[in-house]
């Protein structure tokens, strides 16, 4: 599902994806109608926008974690923002989305956050407010064979 | 304070992508870049005409709260627009121009003419041709002088890198 009230955007996000094979369901330019979508249909990515003038992205998140018994509580969520307001940065991290995306992205970034939200394990977690993802990342070096596309990427690109 | 921990199940969507078949990462790339290819022109009608909109002059007794709002919304739609196009420079002085009327005072008060010379800026730098000679010294002078009107404005911000 793309939530995005910009229809230029929603048109530019959609273009990009049917480029990569998916084909969403459902594009939707209103908060409300995605949260009405969500409580009835299956959805297996969220990418939403954050800044949207009835529901914004913060508020459809930060309601769809809590959503639960509802199987899409749990469904990975990427956040696309244009600008973030310095008043919402806390909003930002604490929304209980899988990644937040600042513009400009290219098609890759997209693919490669897609991909990456895919295969992110981290357990939700419960913690006051919060609702959402582990948002603690281990910085100490992983022990054994490196398999993330960004990172062998990175080491190349080091050592050409 | 007490922490509850979900452990998570497989999502559809990692299923879905380990699924066999399906295209690979080049094709994938190459058929979303000859998508977003066919939409650039009306990318670039938009930032035009948003650029148009920060250039122009403000309704009389329009609120001050509501002209920045108006102000922030363009500069934020130039961004959308010009986002897969690698036209990093427009994003940077448009982040630049939204961090800025992000941070005006709303019962008045702000600058109007920096929001100008923004608009200005962006204007000349949808206009340089990428491969003509003095394109790249131009960019880098417009960018070096709104990152210093950043800089003097708004000197607690995060600086978008220039």
């Amino acid at each position: 599902m793309v939530v995005d009230d910009s229809p230029f955007s929603l048109t530019l996000t959609t273009g990009a994806l049917a480029g990569f094979g998916i084909r969403p369901t459902f594009t939707v330019g209103r908060g409300a109608e995605a949260r009405r979508i969500l409580q009835e249909k299956p959805v297996d990515l969220l990418l939403v926008d954050t800044d949207m003038p009835d529901i914004d992205g913060f508020e459809l998140v930060r309601w769809l974690r809590r959503s639960g018994p509802n199987p899409n509580a749990f469904t990975p969520v990427i956040m696309t923002a244009s600008h973030i307001r310095r008043g919402r940065v806390t909003e930002a991290r604490d929304c209980g989305a899988n990644f937040v995306v600042t513009k400009p992205f290219s098609a890759a970034m997209l693919l490669e956050r897609i991909l990456w939200v895919a295969r992110d394990s981290r357990p939700f977690l419960e913690v006051g407010d919060y609702l959402g993802p582990d948002r603690r990342f281990r910085h100490d070096d992983y022990d054994g064979e490196e398999r993330r596309a960004d990172m062998i990427r990175k080491k190349t690109m080091e050592f050409a | 304070m007490t922490v509850i921990t979900h452990v998570q199940r497989k999502s559809r969507l990692a299923e879905m992508v380990d699924r066999p078949g399906g295209v690979s990462v080049g094709v994938a790339l190459a058929q979303a870049k000859a998508n977003l290819d066919g939409l650039k022109d009306q990318a670039l009608a938009i930032i035009s005409e948003n650029i148009g909109a920060l250039l122009a002059h403000p309704t009389p007794d329009i609120p001050e709260a509501l002209r920045l709002d108006s102000a922030y919304a363009a500069s934020s739609q130039v961004i959308d627009a010009a986002s897969p196009f690698a036209l990093d420079d427009l994003c940077t002085a448009a982040k630049g121009l939204c961090d800025l009327l992000d941070a005006a005072p709303r019962q008045g008060g702000f600058d109007w003419r920096i929001a100008t010379v923004h608009a200005q800026a962006m204007k000349l730098l949808l206009s340089l041709t990428p491969d003509a000679p003095g394109t790249a010294e131009a960019r880098i002078a417009i960018m070096a002088n709104l990152s210093e009107v950043l800089k003097r404005k708004l000197p607690t911000a995060p600086q978008s890198p220039v």
